[in-house]
């Protein structure tokens, strides 16, 4: 066991002094979100001016940029799409012969990889979400209970988005290019977990169906609770559900991996 | 022994499409797929300590048998046991006593310092502190590369990141080693140095090797034992000197006269051997047997400046083998 998380954290700080290695691309990366919330700060101040309201869907217009600029960062910091993209190229090109012949996994080092790699926006973005309480007072992580709750929930939320994309990884032992489904999910998965518009605001029958996928633990969830939405008898049954699909997408991943890699070509030498 | 390869088949499936723009519409709707039969009922034992050639044209199936003896491909039917274990299977005791280089595919990160890959390997495959520092200091100074470890992979010429890829590879300890071209693309000097490291290697650590290689001089200084592999089959498996003698059993006389025989005596002995004569300098290919009969009139006719006798290139033999090696087997 103690070999194992060595042997796993190690990689972690393989991906810091890899993502060190070049300046430009970390500072550009770490202040890449701050054009999108930028953006949706002025669509909604718009909206809000246009329409003359004061609430919409039970949402300040203070409330809501709290919610939003929060749904941002979780979105940031669980995507794990540009790894999935790698990833599949890793398999196409016969690059995944390097973790096969290793004692490692392709599943576990990809994991630590992609929380290395971000570890340095978890870094950025914990100083900016320090502020935030200030920014936004009594809208957001207003106990020690909800910030404790929040890095659970985003702990989760990380976990289950990367199991997703991995099963979409999968495919591409039968398919060789799957690609387009990643990016077709990513664009869905911004919509529909909420991160560009809480699900709040999404018609009932569409929320309804949404809430029977994994869906809502990606953005939603964790901003819930950061943003005090959710009593604190629910957050048992929610955390209940996220960790089952959690287990859920982890055993059809398993699976998915264990019968493609017999379709493996090894191809590339 | 070690490795113990039992009537392995491999095939591939792959769709089939004319060129151009019809046939990639064509395609699109209706696909044809078609099995290779890459590996036909392969059978292999090494023991341990062996150094053993792999030798086949391209696409004969050298790089698919030493990607099933590593765990990277499943076999169609058939059975692998490396001491003990099904490669396949990727037990983390067999990953950690095997190691392969792939002369065409990097193993090492391309962005940051060797010396990086390698503590990512000591803390992967649980190397000892000690045994990690002893083991990449006999290497690099074996591979001469000290000063490299803390340049960025991608600088580095391709010998020298070949010879990092090997130090990789080694780290561990491993007890047997697939090599796939590991000379590719090198120039004399550093395949030399490659060729010279698998001997002292090997000698010293009892280390098994299975090396494929197309430069038939890195075959003839290392392996004493040929595995062959043409179109899928196992074609032969046994000593290579032997093998050579088998395709070409002659050799190559130089001799240079101090005075030049008359030209009905060289006639006479052309007509039993066949030579060349430049100059002073008569040359032939010919049998050991018969190449001891000329030499020993040679010497009778006249006291020769110089004279030698090399074998022929193996690199024209094998040539010459694999045009039709159904007539040498």
């Amino acid at each position: 066991m103690k070999n194992y998380v060595i042997k796993y954290t190690y990689i972690i700080k393989m991906a810091w002094i890899h993502a060190l290695e070049y300046k430009a691309n970390l500072y550009v990366g770490l202040f890449a979100i701050f054009s999108g919330l930028l953006i949706e700060y002025l669509i909604w101040k718009q909206i809000f001016i246009v329409q003359d309201v004061e609430y919409i869907r039970g949402f300040s217009f203070r409330g809501l940029m709290a919610f939003i600029f929060l749904s941002m960062i979780v979105g940031q910091l669980k995507s794990s799409w540009v790894t999935s993209i790698e990833m599949i190229d890793e398999i196409r090109t016969g690059e995944l012969n390097k973790y096969l012949i290793r004692p490692i996994s392709f599943f576990s080092y990809n994991l630590m990889m992609f929380i290395g790699m971000n570890s340095i926006y978890y870094l950025g973005y914990s100083v900016l979400l320090c502020f935030f309480p200030f920014f936004f007072p009594g809208l957001i992580l207003v106990s020690i209970l909800n910030i404790i709750g929040f890095i659970l929930a985003l702990i989760v939320s990380i976990y289950l988005s990367y199991s997703i994309y991995f099963i979409m990884v999968c495919f591409t032992f039968w398919l060789h290019e799957v690609r387009a489904l990643v990016i077709a999910f990513n664009i869905s998965n911004l919509i529909l977990s909420g991160q560009i518009i809480p699900l709040k605001m999404f018609p009932a029958s569409i929320v309804s169906i949404i809430h029977f996928t994994p869906l809502p633990f990606l953005v939603d969830f964790p901003v819930g609770i950061a943003t005090n939405q959710y009593s604190i008898d629910v957050w048992a049954e929610k955390f209940l559900f996220a960790i089952c699909w959690c287990l859920l997408m982890t055993i059809i991943g398993k699976i998915i991996y264990r019968l493609g890699i017999k379709q493996y070509g090894a191809y590339g030498a | 022994m070690i490795i113990n390869v039992k009537n392995i088949f491999k095939s591939f499936r792959a769709f089939h499409r004319k060129a151009g723009l019809k046939g990639a519409i064509t395609s699109f709707f209706k696909r044809e797929y078609k099995n290779f039969d890459v590996l036909k009922d392969i059978n292999l034992r090494v023991n341990e300590g062996e150094i053993i050639g792999i030798l086949g044209e391209n696409g004969a199936g050298k790089t698919t048998l030493i990607k099933l003896m590593v765990g990277l491909l499943h076999p169609t039917s058939g059975s692998i046991d490396i001491g003990g274990y099904t490669p396949w299977k990727r037990n983390h005791k067999f990953l950690k006593d095997i190691s392969i280089v792939m002369g065409q595919k990097n193993q090492l990160w391309w962005d940051i310092p060797a010396s990086e890959s390698f503590l990512l390997n000591q803390k992967l495959y649980d190397i000892d502190e000690k045994i990690y520092k002893d083991k990449l200091a006999e290497l690099s100074e074996l591979f001469d590369v000290k000063d490299k470890l803390d340049i960025q992979v991608r600088r580095l010429s391709l010998g020298e990141r070949m010879k990092m890829e090997i130090i990789a590879a080694l780290l561990h300890n491993p007890k047997i080693i697939f090599l796939d071209e590991p000379t590719i693309g090198l120039d004399v000097v550093a395949q030399s140095k490659v060729r010279d490291f698998i001997k002292y290697y090997n000698d010293q650590y009892n280390t098994t090797f299975l090396l494929t290689s197309h430069y038939m001089h890195d075959i003839q200084s290392l392996c004493k034992r040929v595995f062959i592999i043409h179109k899928g089959e196992n074609l032969f498996d046994g000593d290579f000197s032997n093998l050579v003698k088998a395709i070409k059993p002659q050799k190559k006389l130089l001799f240079t006269f101090n005075d030049l025989p008359s030209s009905e005596i060289l006639e006479k002995l052309n007509n039993d051997f066949s030579f060349k004569i430049s100059n002073k300098l008569l040359s032939t290919n010919l049998p050991d047997e018969e190449l001891n009969n000329l030499l020993s009139q040679l010497f009778k006719l006249d006291t020769p400046i110089s004279f030698s006798i090399e074998d022929l290139p193996v690199e024209d033999t094998m040539k010459e083998f694999f045009t039709d090696p159904k007539k040498f087997i």
